[in-house]
């Protein structure tokens, strides 16, 4: 099955998962709607997760989900829970961006190993997107680029004012 | 991450649990010389504020990796430079910001750790690989002429007494890095 995926989104109501593809016919898109059931407002997060991994493995699906990332699924997912616990759009939204942003001033070291983990999933997010793989048509092993250190420069606004400290 | 990317196929890391570090093996060439290097990961080791004694030792180069994208990270080499130098007060060291990929204007930025401590600094990410190919080979160089050029009491001392044991010739480069950015226990 040649297929394209384009857009992944969800309905509310009734609750369907949503993919936007191209199939065989180039130009063509078509939908599929993947109805959501059984599902609980009360869901956690493990469960979202296992729903997001259920869709994404399921047989009649599978081969048109190749292409979504399991992260997209859960925050589908998570919006749909959302919805259910009556939040607005904005809030959801806002809530996945706090999220998928990384605190500078949190310190990792002092968290547990679940939060931990998810904090870690947001780089790995960040790592996977940039990441040059050995096997890309444009990869170079050595990449050097010289970024000039010169005294012009605007200060990183980390380094505190005093002279003892950096 | 770091340590996969100058590795790629070679890598094939050592967990050494009971010393909580991750190692590398690497063969270089410096000088028409064939050196081997170990890379020592630091493996989370961060998270209890001090690292074992043993893992300063005999080391010959000291990598120092922050991330850009958190402030801590790059707060904590302070302590974590003072400690390398009450280990090894000799030892090039070299100050790393990992991450570029994620805001490459900070490249832009000036750092006054580094500056502070005349340290070199080295903008990198493990993602794209920009820099990090370069980074440690120029980790091992210095690595090498250290340990050549040494006049470290402690080495000193050290080379006495090596000198009842079998020869050495191993390099030991620790990646002292901060968790979650370059170095975990999954080596990013």
């Amino acid at each position: 099955m040649m297929c394209t995926a384009k857009k992944c989104g969800i309905r509310f109501k009734p609750p369907a998962i949503i993919l936007i593809y191209e199939g065989e016919v180039k130009g063509k898109s078509r939908q599929r709607i993947m109805p959501v059931r059984n599902f609980s407002k009360f869901s956690g997060c493990t469960l979202l997760q296992q729903r997001a991994e259920q869709l994404k493995n399921n047989p009649r699906h599978k081969s048109y989900l190749e292409q979504v990332s399991l992260r997209q699924l859960e925050k589908l997912f998570t919006f749909l829970r959302g919805y259910l616990q009556g939040q607005s759009l904005a809030e959801m939204m806002e809530q996945v961006q706090r999220e998928r942003t990384i605190d500078p001033e949190e310190d990792l070291n002092k968290l547990d190993d679940k939060e931990l983990a998810k904090r870690k999933s947001v780089m790995d997010e960040l790592f996977e997107k940039n990441q040059k793989k050995k096997d890309d048509p444009d990869f170079v092993y050595d990449v050097e680029v010289e970024f000039p250190q010169d005294e012009q420069l605007q200060s990183c606004g980390w380094d505190t004012e005093s002279a003892d400290e950096f | 991450r770091l340590m996969e990317r100058f590795l790629m196929d070679g890598f094939r890391p050592q967990q050494l649990s009971t010393y909580a570090l991750t190692l590398y093996k690497h063969t270089a060439t410096v000088d028409g010389k064939t050196i081997l290097v170990d890379f020592w990961d630091t493996a989370g080791q961060e998270r209890f504020q001090s690292m074992h004694a043993s893992y300063y030792h005999k080391a010959h180069a000291c990598i120092m990796v922050f991330d850009v994208q958190r402030k801590v990270t790059y707060k904590n080499l302070s302590t974590w430079y003072t400690e390398l130098r009450e280990f090894r007060p000799e030892i090039p060291c070299i100050v790393v910001a990992n991450k570029i990929d994620a805001d490459i204007k900070v490249t832009q930025r000036s750092f006054n750790f580094a500056r502070k401590f005349s340290l070199p600094l080295y903008f990198v990410s493990a993602a794209d690989g920009t820099n990090v190919v370069k980074l440690f080979n120029d980790a091992i160089r210095l690595a090498v002429s250290y340990k050549q050029n040494s006049r470290d009491f402690m080495d000193e001392v050290l080379q006495e007494l090596e000198n009842f044991e079998l020869e050495q010739k191993e390099e030991d480069v620790p990646g002292q890095g901060q968790r979650g950015s370059t170095e975990s226990p999954r080596p990013s």
